[in-house]
C-alpha cells in the first residue's frame, strides 16, 4: 500500500468511526444514566433520517433537516420516557421487551406513512465535492463528518466535566437512588436524558443518511454497529463511545482492504478479541450492584 | 416480524371462518374461503377435480426489511394481471392470493412454503425474492410436487443439473419466470471483448453467492471471448461504507470495472464512486442490470451516467407489449413499474397460457407442467418461452447505457444479445 492509499484509508476510517461514534453516543449515554438498553436507538436515528428526508423533499434545505430531527425525535423520546419507560424503572427485561416493542412499531410507521422504497439522500450543497489531499480527492463531506464527530465529542467532555449537568450526570451514573435523595428531581433528570438521547440518536440518522441511505432494515443496522462500538468502548461511558467508535471505525476500514476475505467478520472479530482482553470494554468500569 | 404475526393472526381467523364454511358447503361444492382441517380439505379437493374449485395461488415474498419494495411491486403486478382478467384465469375462478412474507430469512421462507404446501394447499407457489430462500425450499417443493414459479431469485444452482444437488439443483416442479445470474453476467462479458474491445477488467461484487456467481460468470467469458480479468474485490453484502473499497479501485490501473450491486448497495457504491471522482478519472462502471435498475436510478440520477449494464428489460424498451404493460400499471398505481414487476407479470402470464392449455384443470400435474413448458408469449421484455430442460426462461439481453434525458436518467438500449439460453450445469 503507497503512503497516499495509506492516508486515504486511514481518513476513510476516522471518518467512519466518527460516524460510528455519532450513532453510539445516544445509546451510550442512556444507557450510563439510565442504566436502560435502549432498543428503540435504532428506530430513533431511522426516524430522524426520515424527517430529513422529508425536509430534503419538501425545501431542499439539509441543515433545517438536521435542527428539525433532533427536535422532533427528541420531543418524542421525552414523552416515552414518563408516559411508558418510567414504569419499568429497574425491570431490565421488560424494558428491553418495551424498547423493542417500541421501534418494531416506529419501524412500521414509517413503512406506512414513507413507503419501503430504498432512498437516499443526497450529499448538502456545499459538501458534495471533493478536495484534493496527498495527490487524490478525499469528498469534503467525510472531513465534515470527521469535524463534526470531534465537536460532539468536545462539546459531551465540556458538558460532563464542566457543567451542572455534567456534575448530576456522573453522580447519576455513579448512584442514582442517593442523587434522588439529595433532592433532586430524578425523574425529569431520567426523562430528559431519554429525550436527549433519542434526539442524538436523530441527529447521527440525519449525519449518517448521506452515506449509508435511507432504507427499511436501516434500523436494525444502525442498533448492531452502536451495539458493538459500546460493548467495545466500554458500557456506559461517553469516552467509551468515543473509544469504541475509534477503534473500531479505522480497524474495520484498514480490515477490510487488507484482509477482504475476512471483511464479513472482522467487525465482530474486534468485539471478541477487545472483551476477551478487557470483558467491560477499553473503557468500562465495574459497576458495583446493590 | 410484526407482519408475520398479524397475517398469522389473520389467516388463524379466516381459518376457523373457514373451518365453518367448509363444514357447511363441501358437499355442495366449491369453496371460497381457504380450506380449513385437512379432512375437510381432502373432501373438498376430491369434489373439485370435476367441479374446479378457485384456483389457489400462495405467493412468497419480502413485505418486511430491505427488500419490502421488491414484494410489494411484484404483488401490485399480480394484483393488475388478475384484476385485468377478472380473477379468472383459462375460465377458472382465482381465489385471492395467499401472500406471505419471506423476511428475507431462509427459515421465514422454509415455514411459509411448508404452510402453503400442508395448511393452504395451494395449486401453485410463486414468488420468492433471495436466492438463499430459493435454495432452503427446492426440495420442500420438489418432494410435494408443488408447481413453484420462482419469480426473481436468480441463483444459477436453482434450474441446472448439480453433482449432489448442492447448494440446489433444477425440479421437474420448479420453474423460473425471472433470470439466472449466468444470463446477466456471461453474456456482457463476451460482448465487452468481442464488441468493445475491452481488454481488461477488474471485477468488484457483493460477497454472498449471487455476487460471487456473477463475478465468476463474467470471468470466464471475458476470459474466452479473449479479455483479462486483472483482479478482484469484494464487500459483504449491506456494506454501509464504500470509500474504503472504491478507494482501491481507484488505485489500480484497470479501467474498466465490472460490478454486481443492487438496492442500497448500489446507490452507496456509485455515491461514493463519485465523491472519489472516479469517472474524471477514466474509470468505467460496467456491470449485470440490477446495478442501474430504477429503484437505484431514481435516487442517485445523473451520477450513474455512461454505466453500461446487461438485464432482460427496460423500462423504455420499446414494444407493444412493453408499453400497454407500462401504462396499465402506471394507470392503475400511478408509479412507473419496475423490472421485478415484469417478472411477476410474466410468472402470471405463463400460469394463464398453461392454464388456458389444459383447460384449467391443474389436478394432472405432468399435463400441467408440459404445458407450462410449451408456453410461448411475447412479454415486455420482447419474446419469452421456457428451456424445456431447465425451466429457465430463454430470453434476449439487453446491453443498456445510463443517459440523461430531459432531466431524467434513463436506460437507453443500445445493443441486444438475442436468445440467451442458461447452459444448464455448471460451467468452468
Amino acid at each position: 500500500m503507497s503512503p497516499e492509499v495509506a492516508v486515504q484509508q486511514a481518513l476513510n476510517g476516522i471518518s467512519f468511526g466518527a460516524l460510528l461514534f455519532i450513532l453510539a453516543a445516544g445509546l451510550s449515554l442512556i444507557f450510563g444514566m439510565m442504566d436502560v438498553v435502549n432498543l428503540a436507538h435504532g428506530a430513533f436515528y431511522m426516524l430522524g433520517a426520515y424527517i430529513a428526508l422529508t425536509v430534503v423533499q419538501r425545501t431542499g434545505q439539509f441543515w433545517l433537516g438536521l435542527v428539525l430531527a433532533p427536535l422532533l425525535v427528541g420531543a418524542l423520546g421525552l414523552a416515552i420516557e414518563p408516559l411508558l419507560l418510567r414504569r419499568l424503572r429497574g425491570r431490565h427485561l421488560d424494558q428491553v421487551l418495551l424498547t423493542i416493542g417500541i421501534s418494531l412499531v416506529i419501524g412500521d410507521l414509517i413503512g406506512l406513512i414513507a413507503g419501503r422504497e430504498i432512498r437516499s439522500l443526497p450529499f448538502p450543497a456545499g459538501l458534495d465535492h471533493s478536495v484534493p489531499i496527498m495527490g487524490g480527492d478525499y469528498p469534503v463531506y467525510r472531513l465534515f463528518v470527521i469535524a463534526f464527530g470531534l465537536a460532539l465529542a468536545a462539546l459531551f467532555a465540556f458538558v460532563h466535566r464542566r457543567s451542572r449537568i455534567g456534575a448530576l450526570i456522573r453522580a447519576g451514573v455513579d448512584d442514582a437512588p442517593m442523587l434522588a435523595a439529595l433532592g433532586v428531581d430524578i425523574d425529569r433528570l431520567f426523562a430528559t436524558t431519554f429525550g436527549v438521547g433519542a434526539a442524538l440518536a436523530a441527529v447521527a440518522g440525519v449525519i449518517a443518511a448521506p452515506v449509508f441511505g435511507v432504507f427499511p432494515g436501516m434500523d436494525v443496522d444502525a442498533l448492531i454497529y452502536s451495539l458493538i462500538v459500546v460493548v467495545v468502548g466500554g458500557l456506559g461511558t461517553l469516552s467509551g463511545a468515543i473509544a469504541g467508535g475509534a477503534l473500531v471505525g479505522p480497524a474495520d476500514t484498514f480490515g477490510k482492504v487488507l484482509f477482504p476475505q475476512f471483511a464479513l467478520a472482522l467487525i465482530f472479530a474486534i468485539v471478541a478479541f477487545v472483551l476477551l482482553l478487557r470483558p467491560t470494554g477499553l473503557l468500562g468500569r465495574v459497576r458495583i450492584v446493590r | 416480524m410484526t407482519d408475520s404475526d398479524t397475517s398469522y393472526r389473520l389467516s388463524r381467523r379466516k381459518f376457523l371462518a373457514a373451518g365453518g364454511a367448509v363444514a357447511l358447503a363441501a358437499a355442495c361444492g366449491p369453496a371460497a374461503a381457504p380450506s380449513a382441517s385437512p379432512s375437510a380439505a381432502a373432501t373438498a379437493s376430491a369434489a373439485a377435480t370435476t367441479a374446479l374449485k378457485p384456483l389457489k395461488i400462495g405467493q412468497l415474498l419480502p413485505f418486511t426489511k430491505v427488500y419490502a419494495e421488491l414484494g410489494n411491486s411484484m404483488k401490485r403486478s399480480t394484483d393488475l394481471y388478475l384484476k385485468q382478467k377478472g380473477n379468472k384465469l383459462a375460465g377458472r375462478t382465482v381465489a385471492p392470493p395467499i401472500y406471505e412474507d419471506e423476511a428475507n430469512d431462509p427459515v421465514v421462507g422454509a415455514q411459509k412454503t411448508q404452510k402453503f404446501i400442508e395448511q393452504d394447499q395451494v395449486d401453485v407457489m410463486m414468488g420468492i425474492v433471495a436466492t438463499p430462500i430459493a435454495y432452503a425450499v427446492r426440495n420442500a417443493i420438489d418432494s410435494a410436487k408443488m408447481i413453484f414459479i420462482e419469480t426473481n431469485a436468480g441463483g444459477n444452482s436453482l434450474t441446472r443439473d448439480v453433482p449432489n444437488c448442492t447448494p440446489a439443483c433444477k425440479s421437474k416442479y420448479i420453474f423460473r419466470s425471472s433470470f439466472s445470474s449466468w444470463q446477466i453476467s456471461a453474456p456482457i462479458g463476451e460482448y465487452f471483448a468481442t464488441k468493445r474491445g475491452v481488454k481488461e477488467a477488474f471485477t468488484f461484487v457483493a460477497d454472498y453467492g449471487f455476487g460471487t456467481e456473477s463475478a465468476a460468470d463474467f470471468t470466464n467469458s471475458f476470459t474466452k471471448a479473449g479479455g483479462k480479468v486483472t483482479g478482484s474485490l469484494k464487500a459483504p453484502l449491506g456494506s454501509a461504507d464504500f470509500l474504503p473499497f472504491v478507494t482501491q479501485l481507484k488505485n489500480q490501473p484497470t479501467k474498466d470495472i465490472y460490478s454486481f450491486f443492487s438496492g442500497t448497495d448500489a446507490i452507496n457504491y456509485i455515491k461514493a464512486w463519485n465523491q472519489l471522482g472516479m469517472p474524471a478519472a477514466g474509470y468505467k462502471m460496467n456491470g449485470a442490470g440490477f446495478l442501474t435498475e430504477q429503484d437505484v436510478l431514481k435516487e442517485v440520477k445523473e451520477l450513474a451516467n455512461g454505466a453500461v449494464t446487461s438485464l432482460f428489460w427496460a423500462v423504455t424498451l420499446d414494444n407493444a407489449e412493453n408499453k400497454a404493460f407500462v401504462d396499465a400499471y402506471q394507470k392503475e398505481y400511478n408509479l412507473l413499474p419496475d423490472v421485478f414487476a415484469v417478472q411477476a407479470w410474466d410468472g402470471m402470464n405463463a400460469l394463464d397460457l398453461a392454464l388456458q392449455a389444459v383447460k384449467g384443470d391443474t389436478s394432472n400435474k405432468d399435463a400441467f407442467i408440459a404445458a407450462l413448458e410449451n408456453v410461448k408469449f411475447n412479454s415486455p421484455r420482447g419474446a419469452f418461452e421456457f428451456d424445456k430442460v431447465t425451466h429457465n426462461p430463454i430470453q434476449d439481453m439487453y446491453i443498456r447505457q445510463v443517459a440523461v434525458q430531459n432531466g431524467a436518467a434513463v436506460n437507453t438500449i443500445v445493443d441486444k444479445i438475442a436468445r440467451v439460453t442458461d447452459p444448464g450445469k455448471p460451467t468452468t
